[in-house]
């Protein structure tokens, strides 16, 4: 080859081969009915959103039931029992980053949005986990489950019900595909009654290293 | 083919001008496309110097000269007065670069084909600095550490991005080079700095535990580490009327960059030779003489640990969460060979334009000696890409420490092993019932001036 082609050809390459501009970041809105993106890697949107949204509605649910004969306020209206959320315990594989303080949110403002319910401030709660400095998992021992009761009651705030949000998993491993069972769990607890009532909700996910790994784990010919 | 380009070259320039001209002309722009003689390194040595000396806004006032002086290092320099701003009580000021280098520089992880074809014909220099892989996720240690130190509204989003910056630079590494290698192991101060921000909920206990848990794994023998982890699953934050203390101490002079004469290594050879290979039937030549690259250089410290007085009791000294050496050294080499390769195939790419021109212009003679000399002039001329974080210690180090709410002073020490090796340096602290307070001092080495900073977030909840 004539060193002028080795020379225009080594412009090619420098000018060609080591493509890519730098280009801009976008960003767009997702419409609300618009399907959450799914997690390549560990769960999402897509796992947290359907495991609140059923664990809850199960849970009030339930409880509308059982607290049909909730007292009556001066007003004439049934006075709402008042739940405060103590906190959400990731005991599943994975490290949920962010999403504890949305799962806590979107919990929270399920529950308010109940006829029979209502969620106490979680600065109130925060308040009241600081002047008695107990871990979350200690207040279920009755004389913890007093003095917490009672300080919340001291600023305002009667306690009827504690609830705990426990997020589990369990996973199944097979060659290179994996399927990771989430499972929200609310245990409500009556303060007066000492009572508790449990509810899940569960999503089943699928992770696999390759395209055809869905349909080879989970094909309707599969047992 | 190469008698009829000769023909036509002949027919357009008189005989006697055309060699010599031509000459002239390529050795110009050889000198043209040459750049840099200096380097970072040496223009970065004064403002360090200032720094360790303990003269921050000496040392401020020469980075801000630097930044408007040299366009390159404007990224670099802004690093280092980050740096500055937060040793010097501007935490807030300190956070805004920090932000702006790292989306910079998250912006700079893209090619750019302009710069890449330039940087061919020239040397690295020319190119936008993207950071190196343990710059950007210290940038993020950094904008944790600052956002602790005014109002700790953003911390936490931070600690959450050194780890998916960790895992991302990891699994980049592991696509080039078909494995992940142990060079790319998590910075243990990440997960610590999110564990001892969850403790301070005084409700996520769950998730202190698995931060201290992954932090405690990378360092099996931090003892504080397994106190962290039991108070986590099984006491409390802290007793009421009571609140911590958290002392960050940077000790020792961090990693930066020189320029070094390489041999290449076979590895980089090789894929210099893909690069050269594909565009012709020409080879690597079978010897090339040592290139200009950068090499990590990380300064000998007298300084261990910091030794914590508060009261006049002696609490105990710092242990390290954050090996910065360890981290430049190791992801810096497991990158080193593509940046030998690039330099190889600059250097072939270079000598093939000089023989190529001398080949069709015909040179011979005192022409010929001269292009070959302007041909060495390009070589000699390109300088290895020393731009880098230069402010960054050795080794990041913490202490946690519950007293009782109230105001406290502090006396902290550098120590070599446990002996004092140094000055004390002395501060007031507030201590708030339940809370954290954060102070962060930096001891360069024995003899330096250490600044030392407090967090403001005492003064805060106590007059809301």
């Amino acid at each position: 080859m004539h060193r002028r082609e080795w020379l225009k050809s080594i412009s090619i390459v420098t000018l060609v081969g080591m493509s890519g501009c730098r280009g801009y970041q976008y960003g767009h809105v997702i419409k609300p009915t618009a399907a959450n993106m799914v997690g390549s890697h560990e769960a999402g949107a897509e796992v947290f959103d359907p495991l609140i949204d059923e664990a809850v509605a199960k849970l009030l649910a339930r409880q509308n039931i059982v607290t049909d004969d909730c007292p009556i306020g001066p007003n004439g209206q049934p006075m709402k029992k008042s739940i405060c959320f103590v906190g959400i315990e990731n005991k599943s594989a994975e490290d949920i980053g962010d999403f504890k303080d949305k799962i806590y949110n979107q919990i929270d403002s399920k529950i308010l949005e109940s006829s029979c319910f209502q969620s106490m401030s979680k600065r109130m709660v925060d308040a009241a986990l600081h002047e008695t400095r107990m871990r979350p998992d200690a207040l279920l021992l009755p004389d913890n489950m007093r003095l917490f009761t009672a300080v919340l009651e001291r600023s305002g705030s009667p306690v009827d019900y504690l609830l705990y949000a426990q997020l589990t998993s369990g996973t199944t491993k097979r060659n290179s595909s994996t399927q990771r069972d989430y499972e929200l769990t609310l245990e409500l607890v009556n303060v007066h009654t000492g009572m508790n009532d449990k509810l899940s909700s569960e999503v089943r996910k699928g992770y696999h290293k390759t395209a055809g790994g869905k349909f080879w784990n989970y094909n309707p010919l599969k047992r | 083919m190469t008698s009829c380009a000769t023909d036509r070259s002949k027919a357009r320039f008189p005989p006697a001008l055309r060699k010599q001209h031509l000459g002239y002309l390529a050795a110009c722009l050889c000198v043209l496309f040459s750049t840099g003689c200096s380097t970072h390194s040496k223009r970065i040595s004064q403002p360090r110097n200032l720094f360790y000396d303990g003269q921050l806004q000496a040392c401020r006032e020469s980075l801000e000269k630097l930044a408007k002086s040299s366009r390159h290092d404007g990224d670099v320099v802004n690093l280092d007065l980050a740096v500055v701003d937060l040793l010097s009580g501007q935490a807030k000021q300190a956070e805004t670069k920090l932000r702006d280098v790292r989306d910079r520089f998250d912006h700079l992880e893209q090619d750019s084909l302009a710069e890449k074809t330039v940087s061919m014909w020239t040397d690295d220099q020319v190119r936008s600095y993207a950071g190196e892989d343990y710059e950007k996720i210290l940038i993020r240690v950094f904008l944790s550490l600052s956002s602790l130190m005014h109002d700790g509204v953003d911390a936490e989003s931070y600690t959450l991005q050194i780890q998916d910056k960790h895992e991302e630079l990891g699994q980049r590494f592991a696509e080039r080079n078909g494995s992940a290698g142990p060079e790319y192991q998590p910075l243990p101060l990440g997960f610590y700095m999110r564990g001892m921000l969850r403790e301070a909920t005084l409700r996520d206990y769950d998730d202190a535990v698995r931060n201290y848990e992954v932090a405690s794994s990378l360092l099996p023998n931090s003892l504080p580490l397994v106190w962290d982890l039991n108070r986590a699953r099984s006491g409390v934050h802290s007793q009421p009327g009571q609140g911590v203390v958290y002392v960050f101490a940077m000790v020792g002079r961090g990693p930066y960059k020189i320029e070094v004469a390489e041999q290449p290594t076979s590895d980089a050879l090789l894929v210099a030779d893909r690069i050269i290979s594909a565009v012709g039937p020409y080879k690597l030549p079978p010897t090339i003489a040592p290139i200009k690259i950068p090499d990590i250089a990380v300064p000998p410290s007298d300084v261990d640990n910091v030794g914590i007085r508060i009261d006049n009791s002696t609490i105990g000294p710092t242990s390290s969460v954050a090996n910065i050496e360890q981290l430049a050294v190791s992801t810096y080499r497991a990158n080193r060979n593509s940046i030998i390769a690039r330099a190889v195939a600059r250097r072939v790419i270079k000598k093939a334009t000089v023989a190529a021109a001398k080949n069709s212009m015909g040179t011979e003679g005192l022409t010929a000696i001269g292009m070959d000399l302007a041909g060495i002039a390009w070589e000699a001329t390109e300088a290895a890409d020393t731009r880098c974080w230069g402010l960054l210690p050795r080794d990041i180090q913490v202490l946690r420490v519950e007293v009782p709410a109230g105001d406290h002073q502090l006396q902290l020490s550098p120590q070599l092993g446990k002996q004092p090796v140094g000055p004390s340096k002395s501060t007031s602290i507030r201590v708030v019932d339940g809370l954290n307070t954060y102070v962060i001092c930096w001891f360069p080495d024995a003899r330096s001036v250490s600044q030392i900073m407090c967090s403001n977030r005492a003064e805060l909840v106590s007059n809301p």
